[in-house]
């Protein structure tokens, strides 16, 4: 069945249908709010969340105008944004934004290499991407997730976040020199645990 | 094309080529070809973007079977979409009486006014001069004769 077919069994009430979108979008639906917000439990509430609303306002998508998948990474960032407001947790993320600014000045040199001491395999690289990509502020997370890891065009990302294409590759870029500049610290400091230090500071 | 603005373009629009602007498309790669530090860039960005596209999503053992069992609401149509819904359903067998009886409701609603209203004709006038008339004509009676009577 098509994501048209689905929905519009679902808006008639059939959990069938139901079942089959949440079987096919539970896992990147989930990823993504745990990027955004970082713990299993909230994951999993807010990913709850999302398919209830789902299954509310399915009458609500218009194919015309947005993929099945879109619609719903929109209503998933809409409720962590929400979340993450009403925890008070942006505040944090801001001040660790205002440090990895500071960070990227440091090295202007336009040549930030995170492969400049052959840090280590890939899979220790990746625990470190996967560390440093939770120390960047939301808008950032959520661009690198939507655009690189989720493979969205930067259109369909910018339509999840509500910000222009502009704005959006302005985050994108924004958030791959973070990236570089806290992975490069990592090595330099030749762990993790500095830079968690500093930030918790 | 400056290598700043090279770096620009593959931060905010990735490093396939193909999803950079046609125009500047020529620019990155002739940059490419002539300068080292581009390739390096290149390269990096390249890296940077498969190593995140390794991260593996977290697994949340139970939690589709918590979704799937959640109460869901009963869905609340409008009226509108009810009476759509009974009017085209989903059933081959109703979709052809369900249309014919709603036609119909207008011929049924006028029998009904008709029957209760009599929207000024009175009974006399109807026994005296209408039905009267009205039963002349559709008797199909030849009245030519009559007439060449008078005539006459």
């Amino acid at each position: 069945m098509t994501d048209e077919e689905l929905m519009l069994a679902i808006c008639k009430g059939d959990q069938s249908a139901y079942q089959a979108v949440v079987k096919e979008h539970l896992k990147p639906i989930s990823h993504y709010a745990y990027r955004l917000l970082g713990n299993q439990k909230d994951t999993e509430d807010i990913t709850q969340e999302t398919f209830l609303k789902l299954w509310i306002n399915a009458a609500t998508w218009k194919p015309e105008k947005s993929k099945l998948t879109t619609w719903i990474h929109r209503i998933t960032h809409n409720l962590c944004v929400d979340y993450l407001r009403k925890h008070s947790r942006v505040q944090t993320q801001d001040n660790f934004e205002e440090y990895l600014v500071d960070s990227s000045e440091e090295t202007n040199d336009g040549n930030a290499r995170f492969t400049q001491r052959d840090l280590c395999r890939d899979s220790e690289k990746i625990r470190i991407l996967d560390s440093a990509l939770n120390q960047l502020p939301e808008s950032q997370r959520s661009a690198i997730m939507l655009c690189t890891v989720q493979n969205f065009s930067n259109k369909e990302a910018a339509v999840i976040m509500d910000v222009s294409v502009k704005a959006l590759e302005s985050i994108i870029a924004r958030a791959k020199r973070s990236l570089k500049s806290i992975i490069r610290t990592m090595a330099d400091n030749g762990n993790t645990g500095e830079l968690l230090k500093k930030q918790k500071v | 094309m400056t290598l700043e603005d090279f770096k620009q373009t593959i931060e905010s629009l990735g490093t396939d080529p193909a999803h950079w602007p046609i125009d500047t498309r020529v620019q990155c790669e002739m940059l490419l070809e002539s300068n080292s530090d581009a390739r390096l860039l290149l390269n990096e960005q390249s890296e940077l973007d498969l190593l995140l596209q390794k991260i593996e999503a977290p697994v949340f053992l139970g939690l589709e079977t918590r979704i799937l069992n959640q109460d869901l609401p009963p869905r609340q149509q409008s009226v509108i979409d009810n009476i759509v819904q009974w009017l085209i359903p989903d059933q081959l067998g109703a979709q052809l009486w369900r249309p014919a009886v709603a036609a119909c409701l207008p011929l049924v609603f006028g029998v009904l006014v008709g029957n209760f209203f009599s929207f000024g004709v009175t009974e006399q006038e109807l026994a005296l001069e209408y039905w009267d008339d009205e039963l002349a004509l559709l008797s199909f009676n030849d009245f030519s004769s009559d007439l060449d009577e008078a005539e006459l």
